[in-house]
């Protein structure tokens, strides 16, 4: 299948395609989600709705993006694997992960942790900003993986 | 001055010389900007077009969905149009050549009408023709993805 890929005219670039819309579907509106976590989006509207209501799509968006990574992987994993970024992308998605999974089932759980209106707990807004920096870098690392396919 | 001369005047200036030979780093710093500007300009159409069809935020007003998406949206558009400028720059004959590149020309423009009526106008229709609007954002989006895909085969023909 990896060969498939890496020979056809189109598979390459289409599934790289497939992995940008993803990805601009599940980590954008993820960004979206932190920026109404850090209070400078959607103000107005209470952070449990915008969290809840946006979840199915982000997650959605990752099921795009996990799919097209994979195929894409298997058709340069002796590439991939040698590139000093990836090793770092593959770091911050699972600091991302663990940050996620804090919040939704620690932070998020507290009483206090998301009010109908008004500031926000700083943990929260903390939280929100990790997921920003953390998802950010994977982006960045995952962009650098061309430029960057071997060490020194 | 025919449009192949101008590139070729654009390609041999000092300003293309210095980014096509600087590091390569600074390519893909262009490619990062153009990546993050593309997330930034699509993510609030997303939020926007689930608005639109009744999916998320149904007590909140479109307009004030639309007005909150617009800022980040155009600081979006704003990175992924200069970094793509100027990665265009830096190889113009390359990319005049290249028929993908061309489609994506042309999608963009097509993306571009889309994407300032939705912004204007999506809140307004979609009180009087809520399919008309879902049909305004619908299209919007196929033409960003339609740009994107056209994008990712610049470097495979």
């Amino acid at each position: 299948m990896g060969t498939a890929i890496a020979e056809g005219r189109f598979a390459f670039p289409v599934l790289e395609g497939i992995h940008l819309i993803g990805l601009s579907m599940a980590v954008g509106l993820l960004l979206l989600t932190d920026l109404r976590l850090m209070g400078v989006f959607l103000p107005q509207v209470p952070v449990r709705q915008v969290h809840r209501q946006l979840q199915p799509y982000i997650l959605g968006g990752f099921a795009v993006v996990i799919v097209a990574g994979t195929l894409l992987f298997f058709s340069e994993a002796s590439t991939l694997i040698v590139s000093p970024p990836w090793p770092f992308k593959f770091f911050f998605m699972l600091l991302a992960a663990v940050n996620a999974l804090y919040f939704e089932f620690v932070i998020a759980r507290r009483p206090e942790a998301l009010p109908e209106g008004g500031p926000l707990p700083l943990g929260v807004r903390c939280a929100g900003l990790a997921s920003f920096v953390l998802w950010a870098l994977v982006i960045i690392c995952g962009r650098m993986i061309p430029y960057i396919p071997h060490w020194a | 001055m025919s449009l192949v001369e101008l590139l070729n005047w654009v390609q041999t200036s000092r300003f293309a010389h210095g980014i096509a030979e600087s590091n390569h780093l600074l390519i893909a710093l262009l490619q990062v900007v153009h990546v993050f500007g593309f997330i930034f300009l699509l993510a609030p159409l997303f939020l926007v077009g689930l608005r639109v069809y009744r999916l998320v935020l149904t007590n909140y007003p479109t307009e004030h969905v639309v007005k909150q998406g617009r800022k980040l949206s155009l600081v979006g558009l704003s990175m992924t149009l200069s970094s793509g400028i100027l990665m265009f720059l830096s190889a113009p004959l390359h990319y005049y050549y290249n028929w993908a590149f061309d489609t994506k020309m042309g999608l963009l423009t097509l993306a571009m009408v889309l994407y300032v009526g939705q912004f204007l106008w999506v809140a307004a229709l979609n009180k009087q023709h809520p399919a008309l609007a879902r049909l305004g954002i619908s299209m919007s989006l196929l033409s960003w993805i339609a740009v994107c895909m056209a994008g990712r085969a610049i470097g495979f023909v």
